[in-house]
């Protein structure tokens, strides 16, 4: 495939869902984006759900489906607010202290998720539900249940989620790094090794505990950035969910992971997850356009209902296009 | 050896006597005027465990009411629902404590048919039964009564809150209708509308509106109709409400009108943005300071001590004397609201009912707290407040 086709390729779902998104806006007298402040709430939200989107691929793109991207997010963020707190008090510094702790309560913690299921070797989806409920109750512990608010309510939080520019150096940063780790170092080749043949990896001497580790600390450092935008973003940390309340923060993934996923077959899977990220973030603009219209119970409806076609696509798509091309 | 068994065992007798009558003594302490001979141990049930308000209704009863009077308050966990009220309800039955004061509202019925099977006194706290749920429970004998905004009262606030913000001038508002279908915010939403001078389905009046409300669980924009333009209308409190309130916010109105809990969850995003924001909830020190730096242009609040004839009356209600109003029912009084547009007037009600200082005091309290107590007692302190 020629290097125009695949630019052609990668940018024809971005391009088609903007072009649908924007004729439902301007129905209703509107575009997607209609001023600073919707510019903003676009890039932030673009943010958050390319970096889970990331995290949640890491692991099962090797076949292990992790519950605990969500409560990772949770507790390391109500960890990080606690003690950016005791150490700033809500002053300037305590957003860029906040967003560190985070990041480092997040590898922790995905360190300690990757340890439990590589000691324990039982089935990853059952490790990572335990983990779900262990560091939800850690959450629920630390917080009483309740929202924490005040720890994270500031100048300073405010500020980094309410401009564009901390949100896209965050984006830039980590798809550099995430790009770098994955495709330009051993562990990346070792892990694309397990990934297209475990059995055959392992026989020519690849680490398969010690990869599954190094996911699983990605993955948590990845959730800690999620965790600290999802708290500026919400100006709160829910701290009573319990019993898979926290699942939600990754389920928002399941549908950018799909599409990005296709379009990584044009490009770097990386980019693709950016893309995806953005349609989906120019899909809960058009949400917001049409917040008056389209209820809050709605719009998770239409989410569903998206990512099912998409699937229903993806597993029927030769024999979509077939029938295209011979009716064409 | 005999006599010294028979000895020893005498000696073991008294010790234990006298210890036990030493506790005796020790719980017959007298608190707050009264005498009880054991803690009286009171579940307090509660949806929202983050609000202002809630914290504010807490802190009175957990820092000064239980270290005034011989009672110990349990708080239940945030409860999201009837089967959750039911589920803490037994819970505090089978701990053996003696009341429930409600401050949770999925279903007020459920709650009161549990304490009654259970034998444990009831009162309600935050907001009120609706009248046809008061007719039916009002003569239930563990049912001890509600102290609170009525209905009407609830509207009245709404009411006079849209109304602030016409006479102000505005042309686009966002409203955010708390917790449709809790009545108290049914009734405060449809007050705002009122207020606002518009108009739902073509009703105007409070029974039109609210009974609309109630029927669409919610907020239809395309029912409203009038001058003032709302921009935007939420409730609830979930995944979605960030990307809600962004959408409001991206709609500029030039204020947003809350029924309860904005101070809680949007005063930050509100104050970023500069949009003023209106709220019924409390007065305590964050709503202070959100309205002290001029983004919080509107608060009528309950001060946290207004909890305190409820409590009075679950606490004669346990020592023996279950007040009745002059017709034999359970005890219903109406409180007010206060209002304050400045950090002056704000002042002017949060210090006077501020930590150690609260307006509903142990001496205030204390006179409608005994046997001889009645029903014209408790109504004429809560009136004179």
């Amino acid at each position: 495939m020629s290097s125009f086709n695949k630019v052609i390729k990668t940018l024809v779902v971005p391009i088609m869902v903007f072009a649908i998104l924007e004729i439902i806006c301007l129905t209703q007298g509107q575009n997607i984006i209609n001023n600073i402040k919707a510019f903003d709430n676009f890039v932030v939200y673009t943010a958050i759900v390319m970096v889970t989107t990331i995290a949640l691929s890491i692991n099962l793109n090797s076949g292990r489906f992790d519950f605990s991207l969500g409560s990772m997010a949770a507790l390391s963020s109500a960890i990080g607010a606690k003690i950016s707190y005791l150490l700033c008090a809500g002053n300037n510094y305590s957003a860029i202290v906040m967003l560190l702790i985070t990041i480092i309560c997040g590898a922790l913690l995905g360190l300690l998720s990757g340890v439990i299921y590589v000691t324990l070797r039982i089935p990853p989806i059952i490790a990572s539900l335990g983990v779900t409920l262990v560091y939800e109750g850690l959450l629920y512990t630390i917080t009483g249940g309740k929202y924490l608010m005040t720890e994270v309510q500031n100048d300073a939080m405010s500020s980094f989620v309410g401009t564009w520019v901390y949100a896209t150096i965050i984006i830039i940063i980590v798809l550099i790094i995430v790009i770098v780790i994955f495709d330009y170092t051993r562990f990346g080749i070792d892990y694309s090794a397990l990934r297209n043949g475990q059995k055959v990896a392992v026989n020519t001497g690849v680490n398969e505990v010690k990869n599954a580790l190094i996911c699983y600390i990605i993955c948590g450092t990845l959730m800690g950035i999620v965790g600290f935008l999802n708290a500026a973003r919400n100006t709160n940390i829910n701290g009573g969910q319990l019993n898979f309340g926290s699942i939600s923060i990754m389920f928002t993934a399941f549908l950018p992971m799909f599409i990005g996923t296709y379009i990584g077959n044009y490009t770097n899977e990386k980019i693709g997850f950016l893309l995806a990220a953005l349609c989906m973030s120019m899909l809960n603009s058009t949400f917001a356009v049409l917040a008056n219209k389209v209820t809050a119970s709605s719009q998770s409806i239409i989410n569903a209902v998206l990512l099912v076609l998409f699937l229903i696509y993806l597993n029927n798509k030769d024999a979509f296009l077939k029938k295209i091309k011979k009716q064409s | 050896m005999k006599k010294f068994k028979k000895l020893l065992s005498i000696l073991i007798a008294i010790g234990l006597a006298l210890t036990m009558l030493t506790g005796c003594e020790s719980k017959n302490e007298t608190n707050g005027g009264t005498t009880s001979e054991e803690t009286i141990k009171i579940g307090v049930l509660v949806a929202d465990v983050s609000g202002e308000e809630a914290l504010g209704f807490r802190s009175y009863y957990e820092n000064y009411i239980a270290k005034n009077y011989n009672v110990e308050f349990s708080y239940t966990d945030a409860l999201a629902s009837a089967e959750d009220e039911k589920a803490a309800i037994e819970k505090f039955a089978s701990q053996g404590y003696k009341a429930v004061i409600s401050l949770s509202s999925s279903d007020r019925a459920q709650q009161i048919e549990t304490c009654e099977k259970y034998g444990i006194y009831y009162a309600v706290a935050s907001g009120v039964l609706a009248d046809e749920q008061f007719e039916t429970y009002k003569r239930y004998e563990y049912f001890v009564g509600q102290v609170g905004p009525s209905n009407t009262t609830e509207f009245e606030a709404g009411k006079q809150m849209g109304a602030y913000y016409k006479d102000q001038g505005v042309s686009n508002v966002a409203i955010y209708g708390a917790f449709i279908p809790s009545p108290m915010h049914v009734y405060r939403t449809a007050g705002v509308i009122s207020g606002l001078g518009l108009t739902y389905g073509g009703a105007d009046d409070m029974e039109g509106i609210v009974g609309q409300i109630f029927a669409d669980q919610s907020v239809d924009l395309s029912k409203l109709s009038g001058d003032i333009n709302v921009v935007s209308y939420m409730q609830g409190y979930g995944d979605t409400t960030t990307d809600e309130i962004n959408a409001a916010i991206q709609n500029n109105p030039d204020v947003f009108i809350s029924v309860g809990m904005a101070t809680t969850f949007f005063a930050q995003p509100l104050s970023k943005a500069g949009i003023s924001f209106s709220d019924i909830d409390s007065f305590t020190s964050a709503n202070g300071t959100s309205i002290k730096e001029g983004t919080l242009t509107y608060l009528a609040g309950k001060y946290s001590s207004s909890i305190g004839p409820v409590f009075a009356l679950v606490y004669d209600a346990v020592n023996g004397n279950v007040i009745r109003d002059n017709d034999d029912n359970a005890v219903s009084i109406n409180q007010s609201y206060l209002v304050a547009t400045d950090g002056t007037m704000f002042d002017e009600y949060y210090v006077s009912d501020n930590g150690d200082s609260p307006i509903y005091n142990v001496e205030i309290l204390n006179t409608i707290i005994g046997n001889d107590v009645t029903y014209d007692d408790v109504l004429a302190l809560v009136e004179s407040k």
